[in-house]
């Protein structure tokens, strides 16, 4: 009896431990507090930016992401899930290491994310795996096609000026691809980051998107749900 | 389970491991007097253990409290020293069937698991990681330096195919299996485990598993009973699964069979 007795005080103390140190751990800010810089870098951010993933390694280790993620990491139509494959390695690695600090918020997701369900050198492996990865299934488009109508907003509020003109985003400055992303995604994450909810809003977009309509959401969306996969645009044509 | 829900609610963590481990004494006495009779080889021992794992509802598990007052059991639980593997295997056999494929609904099948799985579950069951009334009094029997050829075994062992008699349940099963919820942020389990159940070295293979074990492992992860998954993934899975769900996606496991390669 004294054993187990003893066995249980020894589970607990760990316990104790992880709690006092996640206190003096750092402390993320989250978009709308005071002291929030969008892309300030997060230790473990730093940490992973180092390291060379391993695509190899990331299949396995997206094993664990693909109960909503789909194994060829395409997300829903419907866009509950977003389409991963193709996404900027810097982006991922930016948004993942942000749901882990807490500063961007994903409460649906965390536990499938955070340690020690995945540890820090997985997620340069992910990122790296799902840079290359090809999606089989196709997105999800907007119900009308209103290509002409969101190409045009997209241009004038020179969003193209972050995401490219091709919607292929801009991996040095970590900037999302938006092209061929499923419509429902699209939509809710315009509407998260104009009111902040995501969390990790860039002060400048929450700018250019302020005097959109629902209709604007709508056009902007179906245009970008429509854009092809950009690595098909620089990739070589195949000889017959 | 209900009596597991009634009881374990109402102690906190320390009482409960105390009372475990009170029933764990008895069990081991219970076992070894199992052990203890003419050994007419595998078949003589499923009786006495499998009337004791078959129905926890009625089984002498159930009145726990009863437990801490009755006489202070026999220390004779002393652990008897490594024993060679077919002489061990007669014991697991009793309750896991002779090939790991156990034909009583509340014991686990161990056939086709992966050898580091089971190797991770004794360890569990013997640090107290893992506990169950009926697998933490067996397990202070069995010698650490046993598990590596027992998890060798078992792992070695084709899996049975199970059935449902109800395929409506199975059917619905199939759906969160295959696609989770969406609703309530259930990821697929075919996402880890495979679509045809065969797990990984990481994720325990489930096809065919018998439906009752099933449920009741879903139930202890949803309770925090059972929380030696390493990545602790499950409980947050099963949390978010209704008892309804759990059932559905259990009926459906049993009726997996493992894909053609
Ligand atoms: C329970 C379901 C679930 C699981 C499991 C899950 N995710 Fe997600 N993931 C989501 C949801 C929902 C979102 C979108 C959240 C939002 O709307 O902001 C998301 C968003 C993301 C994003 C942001 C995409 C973008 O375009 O900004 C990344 C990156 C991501 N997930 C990676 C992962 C990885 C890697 C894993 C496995 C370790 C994983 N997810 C597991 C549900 C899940
Ligand atoms: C100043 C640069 C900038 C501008 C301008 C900008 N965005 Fe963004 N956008 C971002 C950043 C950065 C993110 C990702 C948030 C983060 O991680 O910091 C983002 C995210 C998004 C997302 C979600 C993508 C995902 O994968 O989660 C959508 C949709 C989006 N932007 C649409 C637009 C539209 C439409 C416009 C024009 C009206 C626009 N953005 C203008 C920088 C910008
Ligand atoms: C008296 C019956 C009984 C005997 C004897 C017994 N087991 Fe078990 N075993 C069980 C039950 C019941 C469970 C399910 C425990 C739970 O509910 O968590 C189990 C669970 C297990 C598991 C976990 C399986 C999984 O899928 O996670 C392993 C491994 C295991 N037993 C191995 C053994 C070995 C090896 C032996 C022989 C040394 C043995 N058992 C003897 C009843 C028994």
């Amino acid at each position: 009896m004294k054993t187990i007795l003893s066995m249980c005080v020894a589970l607990l103390l760990p316990l104790q431990a992880t709690v006092a140190q996640a206190e003096d751990a750092y402390t993320p800010k989250v978009y709308g507090k005071k002291g929030y810089v969008w892309d300030e870098m997060t230790p473990e951010r730093v940490e992973v930016l180092k390291m060379t993933g391993d695509p190899v390694k990331g299949k396995e280790a997206f094993r664990g992401c693909r109960g909503c993620h789909k194994a060829d990491a395409a997300g829903v139509r419907e866009g509950v899930y977003p389409r991963l494959s193709g996404q900027h390695a810097s982006v991922l690695i930016k948004q993942i290491t942000e749901i882990r600090a807490g500063i961007r918020l994903n409460p649906k997701m965390l536990p499938f994310v955070e340690d020690p369900a995945i540890a820090v050198d997985e997620i340069a492996d992910i990122a790296a795996y799902l840079n290359s990865v090809e999606s089989l299934r196709e997105n999800g488009k907007g119900p009308d096609d209103m290509s002409a109508r969101g190409k045009k907003l997209y241009t004038d509020n020179k969003c193209f000026t972050c995401h490219g003109k091709n919607g292929e985003g801009d991996a040095a400055k970590a900037f999302p691809v938006l092209a061929a992303q499923h419509y429902g995604y699209l939509m809710r994450e315009m509407k998260l980051i104009e009111t902040g909810a995501r969390g990790n809003s860039h002060p400048d977009m929450v700018k250019a998107i302020a005097k959109f309509s629902q209709s604007d959401r709508e056009a902007v969306s179906d245009y970008l749900s429509r854009l092809p996969d950009y690595r098909t645009l620089n990739a070589v044509p195949a000889t017959k | 389970m209900k009596y597991k829900n009634k009881y374990i609610r109402n102690f906190n963590g320390l009482l409960m491991s105390a009372m475990a481990a009170l029933v764990g004494m008895l069990f081991v006495s219970a076992s070894i007097h199992a052990e203890s009779m003419p050994a007419s080889g595998a078949a003589a021992t499923p009786e006495t253990p499998a009337a004791v794992a078959a129905t926890p509802e009625t089984a002498p598990v159930a009145p726990a409290p009863e437990a801490s007052a009755a006489p202070a059991p026999e220390v004779a639980a002393a652990p008897s020293g490594p024993q060679p593997l077919e002489e061990r295997l007669q014991l697991c056999a009793g309750c896991h069937n002779p090939d790991g494929n156990s034909v009583i609904p509340e014991n686990p099948k161990l056939a086709g698991l992966n050898v580091k799985y089971l190797n991770r579950q004794l360890k569990d069951f013997k640090s107290g990681d893992r506990t169950s009334p009926i697998m933490s009094s067996i397990i202070p029997m069995v010698d650490e330096s046993e598990f590596k050829a027992l998890a060798q075994y078992f792992s070695e062992q084709k899996r049975s195919d199970g059935a449902t008699d109800k395929p409506d349940l199975a059917a619905q099963g199939k759906q969160i299996f295959d696609e989770g919820i969406i609703g309530s942020a259930v990821p697929a389990c075919s996402g880890c485990h495979n679509e045809d159940g065969s797990g990984t070295d990481k994720y325990p293979r489930l096809n065919g598993q018998n439906s009752v074990y099933v449920v009741n492992q879903l139930t202890n992860f949803k309770s925090g009973e059972r929380k030696n998954d390493p990545k602790a993934v499950m409980q947050t899975v099963a949390k978010r699964m209704t008892e309804q769900e759990i059932a559905a996606v259990a009926e459906y496991v049993t009726t997996l069979k493992e894909a053609q390669q």
